[in-house]
């Protein structure tokens, strides 16, 4: 998600011969222990992509202590993205045939049909969400450009700039008949100025399908009626809805082609890097997803605010299988796939080997949040409209607190990996 | 062979990481912001906690960054919370013009002004000793208004190249703005009307600022240049709204605000049209009617738990931690600053002192400024007193952080109206008190002028 704007909670630390002037001389100029055949991390701290500076390895003066090779969870997790974008594309694709039949047909039941897949195509794209928060492709574009994260799913979104809203029956680019419905007089009105003038990607694409919500027990009911073909408006809907469906899956394709093996793409890049830079940004994205974006940014700034508009999903009313799988990418992450424990390149592999303890105390943190954050009140609303200490907002803050623990558990597997983790509003090792 | 260059050949000749054998480190480490300060690079670089908070303080500051980027909306919308929008403003967030907690900019040919306005007034004074507003278009011009209520004016800038050059004989060009409006909804502005064009300043370290001692910053004013160093140094004395008298300034760019809270509450009411118990009325005056009669979004639109909330954030952006690539270039660069007299002005080290927010208090910091008003010259001057503050004088600027600003907001464009394109051309502009250490910087080799700006891009 994108909440106005974008705000990266990459890990930070620079390890420098700077940073060793103030430090004892045992921390200088320490070797890299990986018999890592892929560039080394320069003096200066420079990772392998140009002006990229190395933000996640720690250094110590005793080989042993790193002494362990990580390449083999880099590169299972490269694999990990890759197939995990290719199911996020498979989803939206499904989905999009959904839509297309109903605005073939638009009826009660091809538009519950189309709704019913959008629900269902989320939670295969919600699992990618770990792959952010490190600059990689879905945050940053090949050419330093911001990545196409903001027109995939940027949220909280000003409805009334893309359609009708109550009080404004002209209001959006549906009713402006000056504006090209195609990808690029979409995007050129994209968020141009005020952040939340979102016009494409999930969001947009579930406020086209459901309409406002005003119904407290339920999410929002567009009539099928609006995707009738006949009038200007009603056609600039269809076409609306259509062209942003295909934009959002062009922009999962890519992704997912960034992440291709054997090509000219991120995913080489990233296996060139030292791999405790490459296995650190991993990590980051997970704890910073879990402890920061998902305990913060999702939970206790909407629990504090107590409006809709802090909602995530809040047209569908499904902002709690957001919570739940974006979760579950995590766990994904640490058990190397969705649900098998036993890969022998997990992170929790590698883990175990190292330090058992630390491994079952994080499945432990993993199971309880799971739990914490499947036990919340749905729909998400109703713990907003909550009164403060009442039983949905607990178990909100148990859900809360149980991801804060889990954030800052990665960080301290990253730490006991070599890998600095920062995640903005917990205690985490930062080394 | 003298002692400096037997110091280069050892140093090159044990590697730069070899360093911490040889001479005591530079008077400034690495940990500009104390305590609360922290390693940070890349876009975030200005827009993360300070690491000394405590979880009740990091959860506010999660709050109070969701505020910061709030888009307030007109009243009538479903998101009661945040609504009240203008009726006139200049941008819909504190973000908009702070980008991501960094510096605003004077916009592009063809660009709308995004991230700096223009502040205004009439010769005179109000009744607490502040500029005296326009008597239609108040202390600002907000270009942007909700529907039914006419924005007051566009803001042109021109820009006017003044061609210099170097002792070494390199050439430089400085470029000064020339304000006008356009547009001007509510009739002409009139010849004696008074303007300051301002962008917004970056946001770290500012709760740091605000727990140094009233006393300290005193200590360092020598109005009367009793010193005979050539520089001043006055504090400004400016309304306190919450005490109900004179405090001294600190905050804005002519040190034109006492404390945070009124900062913050001023730029919400002022720019975003945001009221508080602080600021409690929207900037519309008397002639203003359809402002006067928009309906408000709430009394106070924004309420005091969320003002606490984005004030606490406000003052616990973290100061990134010192980085370079060459420590030694950076030591001399150091050493060229003090030379050069910078450092008389832009202090570097100050302590703080007791704060209600204790993340803040008694830290060693160093900001590279004195907090204090001096008289810049007439090349800067925008010919508005503000308080104590006269038309030449101007706050010495923070310049922690000035390193990471083209990474942050991807531009170095520097002073009050962003018209130095790059370090070298905002030490060209200094006059007035900063006119002796400008000619030395103009006195430089290349190699020094360079070496001085690697030294102030660590920061």
């Amino acid at each position: 998600m994108t909440r106005n704007h974008i705000k990266l909670w990459t890990g930070l630390g620079s390890f420098t011969c700077v940073a060793a002037v103030a430090t004892p001389p045992a921390t200088v100029d320490v070797p890299v222990f990986d018999a890592a055949p892929g560039p080394m991390l320069a003096q200066g701290g420079e990772g392998g992509e140009g002006e990229m500076p190395s933000s996640y390895r720690l250094l110590s003066a005793d080989p042993q202590t790193y002494g362990f090779d990580v390449r083999p969870q880099v590169q299972h997790y490269a694999k990990l993205v890759h197939t995990s974008y290719r199911a996020a594309v498979a989803g939206a694709v499904q989905m999009q045939s959904a839509i297309q039949a109903m605005l073939d047909q638009p009826s009660a039941e091809t538009l519950a049909a189309a709704r019913a897949n959008w629900v269902a195509a989320r939670p295969a794209y919600l699992v990618t969400e770990v792959f952010r928060f490190y600059d990689g492709p879905i945050d940053v574009g090949a050419d330093g450009a911001p990545g196409p994260e903001p027109r995939i799913n940027a949220w909280p979104l000003n409805e009334a700039h893309i359609d009708a809203v109550r009080g404004q029956p002209r209001a959006g680019l549906v009713w402006d008949a000056a504006v090209p419905l195609t990808r690029e007089g979409i995007l050129a009105r994209d968020q141009v100025s005020d952040e939340a003038d979102v016009t494409s990607g999930w969001h947009a694409i579930e406020f086209l399908l459901w309409g406002q919500d005003f119904n407290p027990a339920g999410p929002g009911e567009r009539p099928h009626s609006d995707y009738l073909p006949g009038t200007s408006d009603r056609d600039r809907r269809r076409l609306y809805l259509a062209t942003v469906t295909e934009m959002l899956v062009t922009d999962l394709r890519a992704l997912e082609a960034a992440w291709a093996p054997d090509a000219d793409n991120y995913r080489q890049r990233f296996l060139a890097l030292e791999p405790r830079e490459a296995l650190g940004r991993a990590i980051n994205g997970a704890a910073n997803l879990v402890g920061h974006e998902l305990a913060a940014e999702r939970l206790s700034v909407a629990l504090d605010s107590g409006d809709q508009e802090d909602e995530h999903s809040c047209f569908s009313d499904s902002t709690h299988q957001d919570h739940l799988y974006d979760l579950r990418g995590a766990q994904n992450l640490w058990l190397g796939s969705s649900g098998d424990a036993t890969l022998p390149d997990s992170l929790r592999a590698l883990t175990q080997k190292i330090d058992p303890a630390l491994a079952a105390r994080t499945d432990a943190l993993f199971t309880q949040a799971l739990a914490a954050v499947a036990l919340m009140d749905q729909p998400f609303e109703t713990i907003l409209r909550a009164a403060p200490g009442s039983p949905p907002r607990q178990r909100a803050e148990a859900a809360v607190a149980a991801l804060q623990a889990l954030g800052a558990q990665l960080a301290r597997v990253g730490k006991r990996l070599g890998v600095l983790v920062i995640v903005p509003g917990i205690d985490t090792a930062t080394g | 062979m003298n002692a400096r260059f037997g110091f280069l050949l050892l140093a090159a000749a044990l590697g730069a990481c070899a360093i911490a054998t040889l001479p005591p480190p530079a008077p400034v480490g690495d940990k500009l912001g104390g305590d609360a300060g922290r390693p940070a690079f890349g876009q975030a670089a200005f827009s993360l906690p300070a690491p000394n908070l405590d979880a009740q303080q990091l959860r506010d500051f999660a709050f109070g960054n969701r505020l910061f980027n709030t888009n307030w909306v007109q009243v009538g919308s479903s998101t009661a919370s945040f609504d009240g929008l203008g009726p006139l403003f200049n941008r819909v967030s504190c973000s908009g013009c702070h980008v991501r907690d960094g510096r605003g900019r004077p916009p592009e040919p063809g660009e709308a002004m995004d991230s700096m306005l223009v502040r205004i007034s009439v010769p005179g004074r109000d009744a607490h000793g502040g500029p005296l507003p326009h008597p239609v278009y108040g202390d600002q011009i907000q270009d942007r208004a909700i529907p039914g209520v006419p924005a007051e004016a566009r803001v042109v800038i021109e820009w006017e190249e003044l061609p210099g050059q170097y002792a070494d004989g390199e050439r430089f060009s400085l470029r000064r703005p020339k304000i006008s409006f356009a547009d001007a909804a509510y009739g002409p502005l009139g010849a004696d009307v008074l303007t300051s064009p301002r962008v917004a300043q970056a946001m770290i370290g500012l709760g740091l600022l605000e727990a140094v001692p009233d006393a300290d910053l005193l200590a360092r004013t020598d109005p009367d240049d009793a010193d005979g160093d050539g520089i001043s140094g006055r504090v400004n004395r400016v309304w306190d709204a919450a005490s109900g008298q004179l405090a001294v300034g600190r905050f804005g760019w002519k040190s034109n605000q006492p404390n945070l809270r009124q900062q913050v509450a001023g730029a919400a009411a002022g720019d975003i049209g945001i009221t508080t118990t602080l600021a409690k009325a929207d900037a519309c005056t008397e002639s203003q009617s359809t402002c006067r009669t928009a309906p408000a979004g709430g009394e106070p639109e924004m309420s005091e738990v969320f003002l606490d909330k984005l004030l606490l954030y406000s003052r616990t952006l973290a100061v990134p931690e010192r980085r370079s690539s060459d420590p030694q270039q950076m030591r001399e660069g150091e050493a060229l600053f003090s030379s050069a007299g910078c450092a008389a002005c832009h202090v570097p080290t100050l302590r703080t002192g007791a704060h209600e927010l204790a993340a803040v208090a008694h830290q060693t910091i160093h900001p590279f400024t004195d907090v204090l008003l001096h008289d810049m010259g007439e090349g800067l001057a925008d010919g508005r007193p503000d308080f104590e503050g006269s038309g030449r004088e101007w706050r010495t600027a923070p310049l922690w952080g000035l390193g990471l600003l083209h990474t942050v907001n991807g531009h170095e464009l520097l002073l009050h109206d962003g018209r130095a394109r790059g370090i070298a051309e905002a030490i060209l502009w200094h006059g007035g008190e900063a006119d002796r250490a400008a000619k030395k910087f103009r006195g430089l080799s290349k190699r020094e002028r360079d070496t001085l700006i690697e030294f102030l891009r660590s920061l």
